[in-house]
Order: structure tokens, then sequence, then C-alpha cells
């Protein structure tokens, strides 16, 4: 993959079931940045859940609002950011999730998964970014990531 | 876009086998609560889940099958899991789903483990 920033943009449908189409796309751009399998996987689920989220609860599976994904590739990470048009938007943090009633599952799966991630309430709607690093030294690992404050 | 779930009941040994092949998602819970009450109210007792069928489970996936894994639990049904891929099952410790469920990496060594335990001998063979 060339030097410099590259940006990959993607607008899927809101309708369940569309967020393979970003899972697969971004399995595509991390092969070719040289991620391990096990980090792919782990930004796919990523994707996936912050697709749903989008496609449910910010556009409210209104067919006729897109859900567009944005990948950003730099030297040593994929930046993805989804946002959605929700209006309503109003959480800048995740939910602490419950174990007892599951709420919040999603995001706390995001968060265990990718370096960075970050939450935002934009006047067009909301928007999660979500940021995984190269290690070029580091194998595949079974692990869960450490927890990824955002520094952005 | 979204590969709908199936569900097929079978019997291996004493023990009943639900075979998961499709999405794991908000939309694979009739299906599965379909399956789950046909093994119950055919007499079994001891299950596996078999996820060796699929590839994508969602955090809605997660819940239902949760859900059913409390539906067992106050039913005194075992219900246990295997066929997961390594990514799968490091999201199921993630969220805590391993508390109330044993994890097996295939379907013998399920099986196995609870014929030594000797759960689900009263189940339809």
């Amino acid at each position: 993959m060339s030097s410099g920033k590259q940006v990959i943009h993607l607008h899927i449908p809101s309708e369940l079931g569309f967020e393979k189409v970003a899972m697969g796309a971004a399995r595509s751009v991390a092969q070719k940045m040289g991620f391990s399998n096990d980090r792919i996987l782990d930004l796919q689920t990523a994707i996936a859940e912050a697709c749903t989220n989008a496609i449910e609860h910010g556009n409210r599976l209104n067919s006729a609002q897109r859900v567009e994904v944005v990948m950003t590739v730099e030297e040593n990470a994929l930046a993805v950011d989804v946002h959605d048009r929700g209006r309503d938007a109003q959480f800048t943090e995740p939910q602490i999730y419950d174990h007892h009633n599951h709420r919040g599952m999603g995001m706390y799966i995001i968060k265990q998964l990718v370096d960075e991630v970050q939450w935002s309430a934009q006047p067009q709607g909301g928007q999660v970014r979500m940021v995984i690093y190269l290690e070029p030294d580091a194998g595949d690992s079974t692990s869960p990531r450490p927890q990824g404050e955002s520094g952005l | 876009m979204a590969q709908e779930l199936k569900v097929g009941v079978r019997h291996s040994a004493a023990v009943t086998v639900l075979d998961l092949h499709g999405d794991v998602t908000m939309f694979a819970e009739s299906e599965l609560t379909r399956a789950y009450h046909q093994a119950i109210d055919d007499g079994a007792r001891a299950l596996v889940l078999n996820f060796a069928g699929t590839d994508y489970i969602n955090s809605a996936g997660i819940a239902i099958i949760i859900s059913l894994l409390t539906e067992a639990r106050t039913g005194a049904v075992t219900l246990v899991i295997c066929g997961l891929s390594t990514h799968y099952q490091k999201i199921f410790r993630m969220v805590g789903l391993t508390q109330y469920a044993e994890v097996y990496d295939t379907e013998d060594l399920a099986v196995q483990e609870l014929k030594n335990r000797g759960i689900g001998e009263s189940a339809p063979v």
C-alpha cells in the first residue's frame, strides 16, 4: 500500500445485515496494510457493532438514510469512522456494560477490541471513531486488547 | 445480506445437539427458541449448542444466547457450547457468557464431558 494517507468511503443502507459490507471492506484494507488475522477479526467485530448501532439506534432502520463508513489508512494505523444521521444522538461516552441486563454490550465489545475509540454527537448525527495500530513485531494474540481510551 | 439462522436438532449418544447454521443476530431468536423448546419437549435435559456452522455473531445474538442459557439453568437443563472459533471464544469470555455455560472446542469434547458426568442419560436417542 502506498505511503501517505488514503481514505475510503462506504455508504451502506440502514438495513441490518449490510454491516457485513463494511466488515468485508475493512478486512481487505487491513489485510493490505499487514494486520494479523486476529486484529482483523477484532476490527471487523468492532465495525459490525458500530454499524449495527448506527443502523438501529442512529438511523432507526430508516432505509432512506445511509450509514457512512470512512476508513483512513495511515502509515501505522487504520482509523474507521462510522456516521449515522440520528439527530438526537446525545451520548459522548459508552454506557457501562451491565452484565445483568446486557445493555451496552456492543459498545463494551468495541472498547475491548480496538486501540482507541471515541463516540461523539455531531450536528448531523452520531459518530464513532475507532483506531487500530500496526504492531510489526506482535504476533497473533487471543487476549483482549487493552482498554482503548481515546487520545483523539 | 444477512444469512438467516437455521438450527438443526439431532442426538449424539444421550445428548441433544443443536446445530446452528447462519448468523447469530437479533433475527436468530425465534429459530433458536423453537429448536430449544423442540428439544426440551422431546425430553432432552442435556444440550450442546454447536456453533461450527456460524461465522457471524453479534451482541444482539449473544444476548439471545444468554437468555437461552438462563432459561436452561432455571429449568435444570444442562446446556454447553462448542464449535466456536478462537475469536468468538474470546468475545464470549469478554462479555461474561462463560459464566453461564461451559465452552468446548469440539462437539466430541462437549458430548464426552457430558457423558463422563452422567448428564443426559435420560435424553432421547
